[in-house]
């Protein structure tokens, strides 16, 4: 029993990691732009499927392929399958915001819901005239000999985006609050008039907080892609947990989402334990029940509207 | 007579869809005019959600899924009759609609649009994972269908069926946003603070509009379910929940006729589309981020900015004349409000330390005191926009700690804000009428049938509107969108709807605010008018000349405290008073003239 739960736990923090990842990318567009990315999700599964056509590429497959087949990509071939998920999930984020966000933001009516969402459908529905719609088993770049530790068995893939997830989380908390980049972010997110008369490029920064954010949801994808396979569908659930998380956390404190992201990971795996179908409504429940004491999150400082 | 002949209209479209079945009886076709009717079902519903009340909802495939295997679980495990079940589903996603209007309370905008999503997908999850109950892809058979005799519908019939529903579906719906509860819909989804203000139950009427979405997507989900005899869960999509929303932006929400055309031009490319399902998703997606961009209004919102028709003023009835004024106290003295020991406190900032005033009945009271000495948060306080953090606030002794704004608004406090406030997009009159809301005495169901009663509530409240509207001079302006007015004016409309909530105390949030002498010289008319009319006015200014003209008593605050109360002559030479306005030198004894106190402050 106890092994159990110990192994909840641990693949609980692993996945979580990825939610993390998502939940942060939310938050940096929130906090600048006041408008999420609808389509985060479909941008987690682009993320998996563009890493996993580069390593297509420099196994000498056409993009196209649905299969790996027995071939193991090489470590250099990962590392510029991650380069490359990275990079063109930046230039989509960038795309998303220069046709789905900038001409409706700060608009009432939040037409940007549905714009965002009209790029991921047309990101999946591009997928699907790729790939189709099966799921794609990708090769980790660490291996699949499953580590045991005390009973308790873990593949190197979740270790490995347990440790990026904690690093690209401790790089973001230095950039944000150590750099002249990180205040002039959270300046826009202050205050966006305020912040241009002090001489920052607003445009530039909302710019930025887009490819960042899609390239988190793309880095998660890459990292959970080995792990639950590489599917067109899997983006959708990753990404509403990675916003529950968010919720939780509370969207405007980044800190707040990495630890909203983990919490959700824990919960999930410990539900699955139990029912897996119960996995969703618990979820589903838990951001409900927190909304309804605290709405801005449990570390998210309050809004108040001014009358 | 525009009631018959728009009833006529709708009996010449069901006609017309009858002969079409007659004409194109093969199945395919009956199908795609069955659909067309499911489609126009959610819409419709849909439309009151997003169109009127501003909620975004991600999740209607939910609610499609509750309607759906409600019927299906009723109809294979019990020996309810069809016809029954039905019913019952509508009432099953009317409860589900309750279940996600439940967080709208707390959140708003994007992060409510996002907990819809995550219904929408539980759901999906749900009756894919959980077989034992609901087959996952397996799906339930036997669902029984529709009977008519002891026969089950055919496909015909069911086209038949489906279009009288939608037919009743519009009509009711119709009367539904034409009237009382349509305009608190576009009040709130405009500004939910002002709609409150007004006497809105905003909470309540975001939890109708959600029930009325979820009652006509379950309805639908259940004809298709009973219609195919089979339902799974490859149904209960994410594209359904989106294709659903789509069918009302494309259309034109907001708009009565935007769902329909909505729903048979996209069931239509549906329809033609199916074989390549990318191809759809595509063009779905496309339409969701190019439609709002090239058309904000949807087709409707198109065609009508083609075919630009204004309503005419001549349209309006006009305004009888006033019966004479009755006093609405029965006693005209004594205390209308009794502010005791209030205190506030944002942190360490404290726009109100332990004030205590009294309001009488009939008198105009004035509120005054430098920038920053809590004026608008005491008003605020007093109408239930925030709350005291200690004392109590008691109006014709109720106390109203814990009382939400419509409540007081109810009471009969009437209010206009320092920021005006109005709904900008809805016309002069509605914005009156709106006023007037806490006052109507149709509820939800009769609005929904257009009782007699709820007909002639609603030609009443237009026509105190216009006798208001006459009050403050802006008769010939009623169908003018309220935003578009020059300022002076949009503040006469705000005092035209506090005066429409019917109030025994008005509270004005500088009502002067930018108007330049002459039109303050009217407003000090005007408020003398209102204050012969038996309402006690609580009006914050900065305009000290009409401060000193119009108010029978004058309360002064400083940093959040009280500092002087009493007669306009005798607060001009209070030495206090000059102190805080104009500040005193440290040797100089702190006793200005008169005249010295009041004229600067007026610039």
């Amino acid at each position: 029993m106890a092994e159990a739960l110990m192994q909840a736990i641990l693949s609980g923090l692993c996945v979580g990691g990825a939610y993390a990842l998502v939940a942060l990318g939310f938050s940096v567009t929130f906090t600048t732009t006041k408008t999420l990315n609808f389509s985060h999700g479909e941008f987690v599964s682009a993320g998996a499927f563009i890493g996993m056509s580069v390593l297509f590429l420099a196994l000498g497959k056409p993009v196209t392929a649905t299969s790996f087949g027995d071939a193991i990509p090489a470590g250099p071939a990962q590392l510029l399958a991650l380069a490359g998920a990275l990079g063109v999930m930046g230039l989509l984020g960038w795309l998303l915001y220069a046709v789905g966000v900038r001409p409706f933001a700060g608009r009432p009516g939040m037409a940007w819901v549905m714009s965002t969402l009209g790029f991921g459908v047309i990101l999946q529905s591009v997928g699907l005239a790729i790939w189709g719609p099966k799921p794609v088993v990708v090769p980790s770049p660490v291996g699949d000999q499953v580590i045991r530790v005390l009973g308790i068995g873990v593949r190197p893939q979740e270790l490995l985006t347990l440790a990026v997830a904690v690093v690209v989380m401790i790089g973001f908390d230095f950039v944000m609050n150590r750099t002249m980049l990180g205040k002039a972010m959270r300046a826009v997110a202050v205050n966006g008039s305020v912040a241009s008369l002090m001489g920052i490029n607003t445009k530039a920064i909302m710019v930025l907080a887009f490819v960042a954010s899609s390239a988190l949801a793309g880095l998660s994808g890459f990292l959970l892609a080995p792990i639950a396979q590489a599917s067109l569908f899997m983006g959708l659930t990753v990404g509403l947990k990675g916003f529950s998380g968010a919720m939780i956390g509370g969207l405007n404190n980044p800190r707040g989402c990495v630890i909203g992201g983990f919490a959700l990971g824990i919960l999930e795996s410990m539900v699955n334990l139990w029912q897996a179908q119960w996995r969703e409504v618990a979820i589903f429940a838990l951001v409900i029940l927190v909304l309804a004491f605290r709405p801005t999150g449990l570390f998210g400082s309050r809004l108040a509207e001014k009358v | 007579m525009k009631r018959y002949s728009h009833l006529g209209g709708v009996l010449l479209a069901i006609a017309a869809v009858v002969g079409l079945t007659a004409v194109f009886n093969n199945d395919y076709y009956l199908r795609i005019l069955f659909m067309m009717g499911v489609y126009y079902m959610c819409a419709a519903g849909m439309n009151v959600l997003v169109g009127y009340a501003g909620q975004k909802s991600l999740g209607q495939a939910g609610l499609f899924a509750a309607g759906a295997y409600a019927v299906a679980l009723l109809t294979t495990r019990t020996d309810i009759s069809p016809w029954i079940a039905l019913v019952v589903a509508a009432g099953v996603s009317a409860i589900c609609g309750v279940l996600i209007a439940l967080p709208s309370l707390r959140v708003k905008g994007p992060y409510l649009a996002m907990v819809t999503l995550a219904f929408g997908i539980v759901v999906e999850k749900l009756v894919s994972e959980w077989t034992e109950v609901f087959g996952g892809a397996q799906g339930i058979y036997g669902i029984r269908p529709l009977t008519w005799g002891s026969n089950p519908l055919t496909s015909q019939q069911w086209v038949w069926f489906v279009v009288a529903l939608c037919a009743a579906t519009h009509l009711l719906l119709r009367n539904l946003v034409d009237g009382r509860f349509g305009r608190a819909l576009l009040s709130l989804q405009a500004d939910e603070i002002a709609s409150s203000s007004v006497g809105v139950r905003v909470y309540r009427a975001k939890v109708i509009a959600f029930v009325v979405a979820a009652v006509t997507c379950g309805i639908a989900g259940a004809m298709v379910a009973q219609q195919n005899q089979y339902i799974n869960s490859d149904f209960i999509t994410f594209h359904l929940s989106i294709f659903i929303l789509l069918l009302v932006l494309f259309g034109g929400a907001g708009s009565k006729y935007g769902p329909l055309v909505g729903t048979v031009v996209l069931t239509v490319i549906d329809a033609l589309l199916a074989r390549w399902p990318a191809a759809q998703h595509f063009l779905y997606g496309f339409l969701l981020l190019f439609a709002l961009y090239v058309m904000p209004g949807g087709v409707m919102g198109l065609l009508t900015s083609v075919f630009k028709r204004g309503e005419k003023n001549q349209d309006l009835p006009r305004p009888v004349a006033e019966p004479a004024y009755k006093r609405s106290s029965a006693a005209p003295t004594g205390d209308l409000l009794v502010v005791e020991n209030v205190s506030k406190s944002f942190g360490g900032v404290k726009p109100a330390q332990d004030v205590s005033f009294r309001l009488r009945r009939g008198h105009v009271h004035a509120l005054i005191g430098p920038n920053g000495a809590g004026k608008s948060t005491m008003i605020n306080m007093v109408t239930g926009v925030l709350p005291a953090s200690e004392g109590t606030i008691c109006f014709l002794g109720e106390n109203l700690a814990k009382r939400p704004m419509h409540a007081i608004c109810g009471l009969g406090m009437g209010r206009t804000f320092q920021n005006l406030r109005l709904f900008a997009d809805l016309s002069v009159l509605d914005n009156v009428k709106l006023g007037h809301h806490s006052r109507m005495r149709n509820g939800f169901f009769s609005s929904l049938v257009a009782l007699p009663s709820a007909r002639r509530e609603e030609a009443r409240t237009t026509q105190r509107a216009l006798q208001l509207l006459e009050l403050v001079d802006l008769l010939q302006l009623a169908l003018t969108p309220a935003g578009s007015l020059p300022y002076g004016l949009q503040r006469r409309v705000e005092l035209a709807r506090a005066l429409a909530t019917e109030p025994l105390l008005l509270l004005l949030d500088e009502p002067a605010a930018g108007l330049n002498p002459q039109e303050t010289a009217e407003l000090g008319q005007l408020l003398l008018k209102i204050a012969r009319r038996g309402i006690s006015i609580l009006m914050v200014e900065h305009h000290m000349d009409l401060v000193m003209s119009v108010s029978d008593h004058v309360i002064v605050l400083d940093y959040g405290m009280k500092i002087a109360e009493g007669k306009p002559a005798d607060i001009q030479c209070n030495p206090r008073v000059i102190e805080a306005y104009l500040g005193v030198e440290d040797d100089a004894a702190p006793a200005a003239t008169p005249a010295v106190a009041a004229k600067p402050v007026t610039v």
